[in-house]
């Protein structure tokens, strides 16, 4: 039977027909799917929301160590933060097969940076297969599978966002009969004290050698010799738009790029007359050519930023492409937070207490935007709290007014240490916890706060409040976003407090059942607005300006915010 | 194997609009419909962040013979469905060429920047000057309007599938439809979507 699928989607019936038993994830665009995917149609896989990447592959170590399958997914950026564990699991016996995927952001799409993770495959030195189609996201799954178990180390699978949410055919098949979990133990071989750790590090190296002759022989690795005066290396997406570019010219299609196969790349360097290697990115393969002593071109004519197409393929190997004009200049259409979003009532009250704000990762960012102009920093999951901390600490006058926010959930994945931190070292700034009760920017996934599990299930709800007191927060006050007079009163004492200041920003995102709008849209008393523009400042995308007053459009939700601050009394209706 | 020939083959189309109007379940329909005659159907899509209120594209690659890339090179696309007037603008800049046909709605969405007053959103009879200029054919239709009194603005996106069915560039019929949409949508909405389709095919 066949099917349409995303990368994602595949990913996940890969999971599913490799029989696979654990799956765990942090949402965190584009690899978010993949856990959603297991959740809704594969009930047999225990599939769990971590608090954070970190642990995410820290429980799926926990099951492959008590021999099931065990899958783990996160975006570029969540395998940073699950290093730390990546580093030394190839160290480990690997019992049942153990991937994790790692969805690259080629072209930034919704991340902050495009790193290139191909370049941690590497630096743990464990093998990389690199899907260039949903169909063989799902094959090279269950591949991962059995190289994980033959040669006992963990598998990383690489998307990149134009494999994760691209749709194409797949064909289905039956699960594998899974290996059953049971315990045993194997103390040299997971107990990384130095004298176990030291012989283990030889026994990496000389899998790599293993690999490397694997990788020479692996189907997925194949030359394809077609005109030989111009021959490509790619992998992944690129492979596609090279192919598309140059449908006649001679290819070596890497599906399992690391380690590279040498004698391949030998091989096929001598079948052809100009050689390139074709990818996103960084010259990952390309470096590992020149290192074998193999001249190529790559880098030096193909961006090293942003997403690949078939037209910068094609411009960069042979010169010309065509692309379509207009003359007619077109508004800007950037992402923006939704009508009623309450993160527009917090955001407001801080800039009328003119905050220095550090920011973080969610919807809240998107508040960096004219004309709020509300983020002034935003650097990673959980900084901002510690930006915060160590602004203050060095301006002169102490509090200087420095805030910083984070999102319920974000809080929960690498917020808590930092305000332990705030705590402990005397920190004097204010803390805003937007608990909009979900992870919102991905697309609502619950979280330890919410108390839902992925499988909907209802556990325990962890207190925020009582949280952050734990953390050793005294002054912690709960506000509602939507009530902007008590929440800009709420903010201006927080920032009189000599010591540390928590304020839990409480309403449900708009987009969930739970909201708390009136779904109402308000309205304009022509008659009172003066055109002041004032209700214009927090970029409601409900607010439109036309004749030189302000009208409410249809989508409005009736949250009330504007109503709250138009000086005139010009805005009216149900709130 | 596909039944019916394609006028082009890899046929591209691209759907755009604003994050929130449904473009990703257009997308899937479509290339469930296109599936279900035999075609190869590769989407390329990128949504995330996009998804509150950007501009957004989904590229549908349709073939009698293999798959292709998920991302339709510069000057190549043969018809683009906007569910957004000046999205259509902003794909001919980018995948533009003197035989491409466009399908929009009408009804416009206004960036931030125009509803701040700092930005000018041009006239529809401007951009339908440009469309026709810039195209070999170029359909606009009010499917917001009629979305709305079928009591919802969201099948909107349901009404340009069924006018893309009616400017007859591609082998749809709703036989078709009705079996994709009814493993898609509740009971309950089916009759809806089934009529939002029809007006869409009697609106070209």
């Amino acid at each position: 039977m066949k099917k349409i699928l995303s990368g994602n989607e595949a990913i996940a019936r890969g999971a599913m027909e490799s029989g696979v038993r654990f799956a765990s994830a942090y949402p965190g665009t584009p690899s978010t799917e993949i856990l959603e995917t297991i959740a809704r149609e594969f009930p047999e896989i225990h599939a769990e929301w971590t608090p954070n990447e970190k642990v995410a592959l820290e429980v799926a170590a926990g099951a492959s160590y008590a021999g099931a399958r065990a899958l783990a997914a996160m975006k570029h950026v969540g395998v940073n933060v699950a290093a730390d564990p990546l580093m030394t699991l190839p160290y480990t016996l690997i019992r049942g097969g153990l991937v994790l995927v790692s969805a690259d952001d080629p072209e930034l799409f919704s991340s902050q940076n495009e790193q290139d993770n191909r370049n941690y495959a590497r630096f743990a030195k464990i093998p990389m297969l690199e899907p260039s189609s949903s169909e063989e996201a799902k094959d090279f799954v269950k591949t991962a599978y059995r190289l994980s178990e033959e040669f006992s180390t963990p598998v990383m699978l690489r998307t990149t966002t134009r494999i994760s949410h691209s749709k194409g055919i797949v064909e289905l098949e039956e699960p594998e009969d899974p290996p059953r979990a049971s315990l045993e133990r194997h103390p040299v071989e997971w107990v990384m004290l130095p004298a176990n750790a030291r012989i283990r590090h030889p026994v990496v190296e000389e899998r790599l050698n293993r690999l490397k002759d694997y990788s020479n022989s692996s189907e997925y690795n194949v030359m394809e010799i077609n005109d030989a005066s111009l021959g490509i290396i790619a992998s992944g997406a690129a492979y596609q738009y090279a192919k598309e570019a140059f449908p006649d010219a001679s290819f070596l299609k890497l599906g399992l790029s690391y380690p590279l196969p040498d004698v391949l790349v030998r091989e096929f360097a001598a079948k052809v007359k100009e050689l390139w290697v074709v990818e996103e990115l960084d010259p990952f393969i390309e470096r590992q050519v020149k290192e074998l002593g193999i001249d190529c071109h790559g880098k030096d004519r193909i961006p090293m930023c942003g997403e690949l197409n078939p037209d910068i393929v094609k411009k960069a190997i042979s010169g010309s492409v065509n692309t379509g004009s207009s003359s007619l200049k077109l508004p800007a259409r950037p992402p923006n937070m939704c009508p009623g979003c309450p993160h527009r009532g917090m955001l407001w009250a801080l800039k009328k207490n003119k905050c220095f704000i550090a920011g973080d990762i969610g919807c809240y960012t998107l508040g960096f935007l004219p004309p709020l102009d509300a983020i002034d920093t935003c650097l990673c999951m959980g900084a901002g709290i510690n930006h915060a901390h160590g602004m203050s600490k060095v301006l002169d006058g102490g509090k200087k007014k420095i805030a910083a926010v984070i999102g319920d959930s974000t809080f929960f994945h690498s917020g808590m240490t930092g305000l332990l931190n705030l705590a402990y070292n005397k920190g004097i700034a204010l803390v805003v916890i937007l608990d909009n009760r979900t992870t919102a920017m991905t697309g609502a996934q619950d979280h330890p706060g919410t108390g839902i599990a992925l499988d909907g299930s209802k556990n325990i709800e962890i207190d925020l409040e009582a949280l952050v007191k734990a953390l050793g927060i005294d002054w912690v006050k709960r506000v509602d976003p939507y009530d902007v007079d008590t929440t800009r009163q709420k903010v201006k004492e927080a920032l009189e407090q000599e010591g540390p200041a928590v304020i839990i920003s409480s309403a449900p995102c708009v987009l969930l059942p739970s909201r708390r709008v009136s779904g109402v849209p308000l309205k304009v008393d022509s008659d009172k607005c003066t055109g002041c523009k004032v209700c214009l400042g927090i970029g409601c995308p409900s607010i439109e300006f036309k004749d030189k007053k302000a009208i409410i459009l249809d989508t409005c939700t009736g949250c009330g915010i504007c109503k709250a601050i138009c000086p005139f009394d010009a805005i009216g209706g149900d709130v | 194997m596909a039944g019916k020939r394609l006028s082009k083959d890899p046929y591209n189309l691209i759907i755009t609009g604003v994050g929130g109007q449904g473009n990703v379940m257009a997308s899937r329909v479509l290339a469930n419909m296109l599936v279900n005659k035999g075609f190869y159907v590769t989407i390329g899509e990128t949504f995330g962040a996009s998804q509150r209120g950007g501009s957004v594209m989904s590229h549908l690659r349709i073939s009698s013979k293999t798959s292709w890339s998920p991302q339709i090179p510069a000057g190549s696309a043969d018809v683009v469905v906007a569910l957004e007037p000046i999205e259509s603008i902003r794909v001919l800049k980018d995948y533009g060429n003197p035989g491409i046909k466009i399908l929009s709605n009408t009804r416009p969405i206004q960036p931030v920047g125009v509803i701040a007053g700092d930005l000018e959103y041009p006239g529809l009879d401007e951009i339908k000057g440009i469309a026709r200029e810039m195209a070999s054919d170029a359909w606009f239709v009010d499917a917001t309007d009629k979305a709305m009194e079928l009591g919802n603005p969201i099948l909107g996106n349901v009404i340009m599938l069924g006018a893309l069915a009616g400017i007859g560039v591609l082998p749809l019929d709703k036989q078709g439809f009705k079996k994709v949409i009814s493993s898609t949508v509740a009971k309950d909405r089916l009759d809806i979507n089934l009529k939002a389709y029809d007006i869409g095919v009697g609106m070209v």
